[in-house]
């Protein structure tokens, strides 16, 4: 096998949706407050909500992009903060999640002192090392009140073998391309998607993967780009 | 059942809306002074109230509320103290999570409202949480809560509201202040049974789906606070589950994805897509239809019937099932403690290597056939009546028996 594969099994062609627009399944995480909705939002409105409320639960939002030519999915599922949440309720939807985003909130030490316990999380749930994950700290608009700093952070994800971005969901006064940012920031996501999986097919359900050589070769190199993209 | 989302429905419905004007003051009025009267009996006639905050417009203004829904909790008003304990909010394990939801929550309060008095009632709103979390220790604060207890405040204000909201608190809402989810997990399983005895074919398409019940869960935890936008239709379900059995929500989850039958079905067989169209609650519902049919499927399938097919892991120990099915008696029921009572009734029987009756606490008093007999004695009461309601109202523990008399 050059590649990877994913086969999936207990198919029928009355479940399948409209043949090879690929479904790209992202799930958010990251403590209660860090802006997971505000994210999520703009990337598929592409503007940032006036009000957001607590997320109970685990709330979907959906974008089409295109790459290369090509129409992609781009799933969202936006989770619950609060701890309770995470134990019984949210694993339905760790099922076949091609990436997971982490986010933190700059300007809260607490949030980002989480995140090991966000990463056993999905240790928990199985995900496998072959699934990209990335690190988003967010509200960076309010850097005057910043308790994580980049470099710490930027360690954090280097040991962790993650991309860092640090964004604001909210545009900072006075306009700016920040919008585009969070849109870079799961574009980024997309790319690393399709190109890790050619061959995925629509329906991600009940896969099975067989890892090819080239991806085992990516992971011992470590990471995909650890790189720290500030807006 | 036809819980089709049909042309009868939006017709008879349109019909109970459009009834003239004068026709409508006319039955308001009559409802008015029913409720003042039954407020004035001794003692006060709560299977009056119970039938009026249920039946067709509920409890009509939120005057109202604050002296009915003290009687549908069983709070005796007289005894609230006049003044409030105080909130330490230092130190308290809760308090960040809790100013972090209140903060967020301004969609909760009515549009026009000046930000001064907003955010004096948000400084009540997390008092009176902390307050009851503390009073409570065996309670835990769940994302969600401060939907319920904004809508207690708003109507009652913060004495009135923290006395009900604790009321609640350790009685219909004890499964999902638990330390974990599993409880309310756990009662999420009632949803589908439900929907799979109506409409086998809208189960099937969920199933295949795999879509899961977790787009209820908001619904359910918040009594549908969290994704109603109108308050009118909040205030007006709360005073339909004010009055009857903890699981009626469920029912309503139920009846909601019921009359969506036609786009359920139409529905992209997909998890994120079925997890969509249901979440998105419409923002239309006929609530007094609805409200209607969620008490039918109740009396039709009551949680004992249901929890047969429902994974049981943790039946004795939810305080839902501790609630008789035909509603909360009158006679003053405490889950909380008949929990507590239970599992150390469960351990000494352990201990002495009994087995415990699953079904007890419920009502399995009848035996099977006179159970069916009552069952559709009370259909027929309650077609009679145009609101199944009547049936989730009076407590079979009252009246059933009665019954049983009179039809075997």
């Amino acid at each position: 096998m050059e590649s990877s594969l994913e086969f999936s099994s207990s198919l029928t062609s009355s479940t399948l949706p409209p043949p090879r627009t690929r479904i790209f399944k992202i799930i958010v995480i990251g403590d209660s407050g860090v802006g997971k909705t505000c994210l999520t939002y703009r990337f598929c409105a592409g503007k940032f909500p006036d009000k957001t409320e607590a997320t109970i639960g685990v709330d979907f939002r959906e974008k089409v992009i295109e790459i290369d030519g090509e129409k992609i999915k781009v799933q969202l599922w936006d989770t619950a903060g609060q701890e309770r949440f995470r134990k019984s309720m949210v694993q339905h939807y760790y099922r076949n999640v091609h990436a997971v985003v982490f986010v933190y909130d700059v300007t809260s030490a607490a949030s980002f002192r989480s995140l090991p316990a966000w990463i056993e999380e999905c240790r928990q749930h199985a995900l496998g090392h072959e699934v990209p994950r990335i690190l988003v700290g967010n509200k960076c608009d309010l850097r005057h009140a910043a308790q994580v700093s980049t470099e710490v952070a930027q360690q954090f994800a280097d040991a962790h073998s993650m991309p860092l971005f640090e964004t604001s969901a909210k545009s900072p006064q006075g306009g700016s391309n920040d919008s585009d940012h969070v849109e870079a920031i799961f574009m980024t996501v997309a790319h690393k998607l399709k190109s890790q999986k050619p061959l995925m097919l629509s329906q991600p359900a009940n896969t099975v993967t067989l890892r090819g050589r080239d991806q085992e070769e990516e992971e011992q190199r470590g990471s995909w780009g650890c790189g720290c993209w500030r807006s | 059942m036809n819980l089709k989302k049909s042309r009868n429905i939006r017709s008879s419905s349109s019909c109970l809306d459009g009834i003239g004007r004068q026709d409508g003051e006319s039955k308001r009025k009559r409802k008015m002074a029913e409720i003042t009267q039954a407020l004035n009996a001794t003692p006060v006639n709560v299977a009056t109230l119970r039938r009026m905050a249920i039946s067709e417009g509920g409890l009509i203004t939120d005057e109202i509320r604050c002296k009915v829904w003290p009687r549908l909790l069983n709070v005796p008003v007289e005894n609230i103290p006049e003044k409030l304990d105080e909130v330490n909010r230092e130190n308290d394990k809760d308090y960040n999570q809790v100013l972090l939801d209140v903060q967020r929550s301004l969609r909760r309060f009515p549009p026009g409202m000046p930000d001064e008095q907003r955010m004096g009632l948000q400084e009540e709103l997390i008092d009176i949480i902390l307050r009851v979390l503390q009073n409570n220790p065996q309670l835990h604060y769940y994302q969600g809560y401060h939907d319920i207890v904004v809508t207690f405040l708003l109507v009652l204000g913060e004495r009135l509201a923290t006395a009900l909201v604790e009321k609640l608190s350790t009685h219909h809402l004890r499964d999902f202040m638990d330390p974990t989810m599993d409880n309310t997990k756990h009662i999420l399983n009632y949803l589908m049974p439900i929907i799979e005895r109506v409409n086998p074919e809208v189960y099937e398409c969920m199933q295949q789906a795999e879509v899961g019940t977790i787009f209820a869960l908001s619904w359910l935890i918040t009594w549908f606070g969290h994704v109603l936008s109108d308050f009118r239709h909040v205030v007006r379900l709360y005073d339909f589950f004010l009055a009857c059995h903890p699981l009626m929500p469920i029912y309503f989850a139920a009846v909601i994805v019921l009359y969506r039958e036609e786009e359920v079905l139409e529905c992209e067989c997909d998890m994120a897509m079925m997890h969509h169209l249901l979440s998105q609650i419409p923002q239309d519902l006929p609530y007094e239809t609805l409200i209607s049919r969620a008490g039918d499927l109740f009396v039709q399938f009551p949680p004992s019937e249901l929890a047969k097919g429902v994974t049981q892991e943790c039946t004795q120990q939810t305080a839902a099932s501790t609630f008789t099915d035909f509603g909360l008696a009158s006679a003053q029921q405490r889950p909380d403690t008949v929990l507590r009572h239970r599992r150390r009734e469960q351990q000494q029987q352990q201990k002495n290597g009994n087995a415990v009756d699953p079904q007890r606490g419920t009502v399995a008093v009848f035996r099977p056939g006179a159970r069916r007999l009552v069952r559709l004695a009370v259909m027929g009461i309650t077609v009679a009546l145009g609101a199944a309601a009547l049936a989730v109202v009076n407590s079979a523990l009252e009246w059933a028996p009665k019954l049983d008399l009179q039809f075997l």
